[in-house]
């Protein structure tokens, strides 16, 4: 599939301004109400800042909203039940100026939601969406992405990744189908493609300053985590945390939900599935008050092995993509990386 | 600095608290700390960038702090008149807790990226702030500090919302929040939200739907801010914890007023003077009351 | 139709086990889904009724009895307290079969020992029926069911029946200082009527489940009966949402209930980081 094309800026701002003409929905990071960055749909080209840090939340919210409806009930005459079922979003769109995290993220997440029962809501938001990526220069200290098997110009997830190349140009490298023809679509937008060195060195860059302050890789640790469920670690970690769901809100591959009914009218209502974090004791506790997961180093705990041991044990890739936000977001200065190299630290003397 | 590392090394030597919660260097910028050794106690640090409300570890379900065993808390006027929230609603008895009062100019607004504390840096509710110090504190530390005089941009968010139209507030708070996803972090770091089995988590009967769509966030958002009416130390922890980039300060502050008008009240660091939402009075104002 | 929309079934039964606990027999509204529904036994499916929200529950009917399912409960939270709110004729939901089963056709050949406690036998029940269903496929059966009083025994006109079978051995037990004046079955607690009961361990698995702590204390006897691990199964209860491995709550290690489980042997259960 690896064939590469070059845009400009001003290419880039016009292919936005066809797809919003074509009716298709473009995405991107934009600026919120209070100056910061957020992924949001744009309604014209010039709201898209690209590169202009990491939005506030990830891009997983274009494929599992914080709320959705699963389908509508009526009651009728004689107790019968009419179900409605919600239509599956199939509206097409293009996310301009993902960060290759998130794309990443979204990723690893058709697994759980594909494995068996096919989430069809996911999929189809999936199968309507082209991501395009910007590959990234490095964000800050709480970047990851290396230790987790990935890179800043990592193509998982997108369906093309524009590199810089210097003079406001991108080379854009289609990775998927669905990125192929997107070029197809628009080919005014595209020119041949150049600049390979300057994006070599680009994504060269990019690796080196993230993998300058980015903890040991995660994969090496799991033997160690495997052998020390319950260790002091834990407890230590969890001192600051509020119990908060602020890591999970802002993670690119936290997909935990809850399952709710709400009633619209008398015999009328709609179920619901919303965001929800395994950071609450609700989330684990049994209708007989018992709870598995009772007290917060166990859901520090569950948080961080769900992550980087029981998701690849069971779907064979990391369920972080090292973006870094739950370390920016967390109200009481958790930090991820922290973690990662105290148990780095703790395994390699354990060795 | 010094002062503080060698009272807290005092406490911890002499046994009159177990674990001394202050604030340390983080990976990005400070943050709590829970020093339990005197090694941990000279890492301690206080300045502006120390925004934490510390109050909330103090919370009774915070079992994996209460092991430490005793605190001792160190307290900015702010997170002392938390404190004093939780004693005078019998959540932590005062002889139960040390507490390290620190003199305090005003925290930064934006406490990561640091700096010096200015009239542009320090954060909004530091300039409507008039303690300086807390008379609650067992042990104060610090030099004294002048406040910084500058205005309030907070107050004059709240004025232009006052001046609104209903229909162009409400479009304005629908738009801010319907960025809220429910994560509840806004709840989880306020001192004073310390219900065993809050409201909105009720189900028998589900007074506040969980969702985060329009009904369901601003029914979540008016009940916090009910409750939180003549209660809020105005630590601006909520705001500065959503990772959503709420206003909820505009929300707090609003409300302080509303109870600053009508009850004469303005939460302080005694806990022996009772809260409006607490007690009855028979001239209190009931114009409100449909 | 996405993956978290019920069929519709319609009450037709409502039998009360105990005080608090309750039988509801289902039938699906629609003709067609009631003829292809099947699932094999230990399997389980999100309840709900409509307005409370769903619930999740073992299939407590055998899957060898076709066109209908049935569930107990007990009143604790809003859905059961909507569920108990039901009356014969009314409409609720029912997703499923989800889960892992008990390895029956594995086990023909072999004798069963059940041992339960509480509302914990009525997973087992479902494997019970489906046994004697089938009762030439297997050697001897025996069970061994406790309750904390006389009250709190379930199914109790099944026990009655399963007791006059000449082909099951039953042991009725509930706990010293639950039984009435007119109780003919053991005082005890659970593990020691395991223990009197004695069943062989020659050819035969054990199917266990109940509260916690009954199965903490019915294992090391098993194990001293000549039950190895591998022949001893359980089925496990977590909270669950979704009932099909994505909602990220039911997680042991991982091991996810809804889909790796709900039926474990002892010696899967033993690698489990214990967290359950």
């Amino acid at each position: 599939m690896m064939n590469a094309t070059t845009i400009s800026s001003s290419d880039l701002s016009g292919l936005a301004a066809d797809l919003l003409a074509a009716r298709v929905r473009v995405a991107g990071p934009a600026r919120a109400s209070d100056g910061t960055v957020e992924y949001r749909h744009a309604g014209a080209p010039a709201e898209l800042v690209l590169d202009s840090g990491v939005p506030r939340r990830s891009l997983k919210e274009f494929f599992l909203p914080p709320t959705e409806p699963l389908f509508a009930w009526r009651t009728g005459a004689g107790g019968r039940v009419e179900l409605l079922e919600a239509p599956l979003p199939a509206d097409p769109a293009v996310v301009i100026g993902a960060r290759p995290c998130d794309a990443a993220g979204i990723e690893a997440l058709d697994k759980v939601m594909g494995w068996d029962y096919r989430d069809e809501p996911w999929f189809a938001r999936r199968e309507a969406t082209t991501i395009v990526s910007l590959a990234c220069a490095g964000f800050d200290r709480s970047c990851m992405c290396t230790s987790v098997g990935l890179a800043p110009d990592t193509t998982k997830g997108s369906d093309l990744l524009l590199v810089p190349i210097g003079g406001g140009a991108f080379r854009a490298e289609v990775v998927t189908a669905k990125g192929a023809r997107l070029v197809a679509a628009y080919p005014a937008r595209f020119r041949p493609a150049s600049g390979e060195a300057e994006a070599e060195a680009f994504r060269k860059a990019a690796r080196e300053k993230v993998a300058a302050s980015a903890p040991p890789a995660a994969d090496p640790l799991r033997p160690w985590l495997d052998a020390h469920f319950d260790h002091p670690l834990w407890r230590e970690a969890s001192l600051r945390c509020h119990g908060c769901g602020a890591c999970a809100a802002v993670c690119p591959t936290c997909h935990c939900f809850d399952i709710v009914d709400e009633p619209e009218t008398v015999g009328t209502g709609v179920r619901r599935r919303n965001w929800d974090t395994c950071q609450t004791p609700r989330f684990t506790i049994h209708a007989s008050g018992h709870n598995p997961k009772n007290d917060q180093p166990a859901r520090i705990r569950q948080r961080v092995l769900h992550k980087i041991v029981i998701y690849p044990k069971k779907f064979g890739e990391m369920l972080c993509t090292g973006c870094g936000r739950c370390s920016r977001a967390c109200p009481g200065g958790m930090d991820l990386p922290e973690v990662l190299a105290r148990i780095a630290a703790l395994a390699g003397g354990a060795q | 600095m010094t002062e503080l590392r060698e009272l807290a090394k005092k406490l911890l030597a002499e046994g009159a608290a177990k674990v001394v919660i202050g604030w340390e260097e983080g990976p990005r910028g400070v943050r709590p700390a829970f020093a339990t050794d005197a090694a941990a106690a000279d890492r301690l640090v206080f300045d502006a960038r120390c925004a934490h409300d510390l109050a909330p570890y103090l919370d009774r379900r915070r079992v994996h702090v209460a092991k430490l065993g005793r605190p001792a808390v160190v307290v900015k006027p702010c997170d002392a008149r938390a404190v004093a929230g939780l004693i005078r609603e019998t959540q932590v008895k005062r002889e139960d807790v040390v507490l390290v009062g620190v003199r305090c100019g005003g925290v930064l607004a934006d406490p990561e990226a640091g700096g010096t504390l200015s009239a542009d840096t320090i954060a909004d509710r530091c300039r409507t702030c008039d303690s300086r110090e807390t008379a609650l504190a067992d042990h104060v530390v610090g030099t004294p500090v002048e406040p910084l005089a500058a205005p309030s941009r907070r107050d004059a968010r709240v004025a232009e919302l006052d001046a609104m139209t209903p229909a162009q507030r409400w479009a304005f708070w629908q738009g801010e929040l319907a960025r809220c996803t429910r994560c509840n972090a806004c709840r989880q770091v306020c001192p004073l939200c310390y219900c065993d089995r809050c409201m909105a988590d009720k189900t028998q009967p589900q007074w506040i739907e969980s969702s985060p769509h329009g009904r369901g966030n601003l029914s979540w958002h008016l009940l916090r801010a009910i409750h939180l009416a003549g209660r809020c130390v105005d630590c601006g922890e909520c705001e500065r914890a959503c990772p959503s980039g709420i206003p909820l300060g505009l929300i707090t502050r609003k409300v302080a007023s509303v109870v600053a008008d009508r009850f004469g009240h303005k939460p302080g660091d005694d806990p022996a003077v009772p809260s409006p939402i607490g007690t009855w009075r028979s001239d209190d104002p009931q114009e409100f009351i449909l | 139709m996405n993956v978290y929309q019920p069929f519709t079934v319609r009450v037709a039964e409502v039998t009360d086990e105990t005080a608090d606990t309750r039988t509801l027999k289902l039938e699906f509204t629609d003709p067609a889904v009631a003829e292809r529904f099947d699932f094999r036994a230990g399997q389980f499916g999100e309840y709900s009724v409509f307005g409370a929200g769903e619930c999740t529950f073992c299939i407590a009917s055998p899957p060898t009895r076709k066109g209908y399912i049935e569930c107990s409960f007990k009143s604790v939270g809003k859905v059961t307290k909507a569920m108990r709110e039901l009356n014969v004729g009314d409409v609720m939901g029912f997703r499923g079969p989800y889960g892992n089963h008990f390895p029956l056709p594995s086990l023909y050949g072999k004798s069963v020992v059940f041992v339960a406690g509480g509302i914990g036998l009525a997973p087992v029940r479902c494997v019970i029926w489906n046994v004697l269903d089938l009762r030439d496929k297997f050697k001897d059966v025996t069970i061994v069911y406790g309750a904390r009083t006389v009250a709190d025994l379930v199914y109790k006109r099944e026990l009655e029946e399963w007791g006059k079978r000449p082909d099951v051995k039953l042991w009725t037990t509930v706990d010293p200082g639950g039984e009435t004046p007119d109780w003919k079955g053991k005082v005890g607690f659970v593990p020691a009527i395991v223990e009197q009961a004695a069943p062989s361990a020659r050819d035969a698995v054990a199917v266990v489940c109940g509260p916690p702590i009954m199965i903490k204390f019915t294992l090391p006897v098993l194990k001293k009966l000549g039950f190895t691990d591998d022949r001893i199964y359980t089925t496990l209860e977590n909270r669950m949402k979704c009932g099909i491995g994505k909602c990220g709550r039911c997680n042991i290690g991982h091991v996810y209930v809804c889909k790796d489980g709900p039926v474990f042997t002892a010696a899967e259960m033993a690698a489990l980081p214990p967290e359950f």
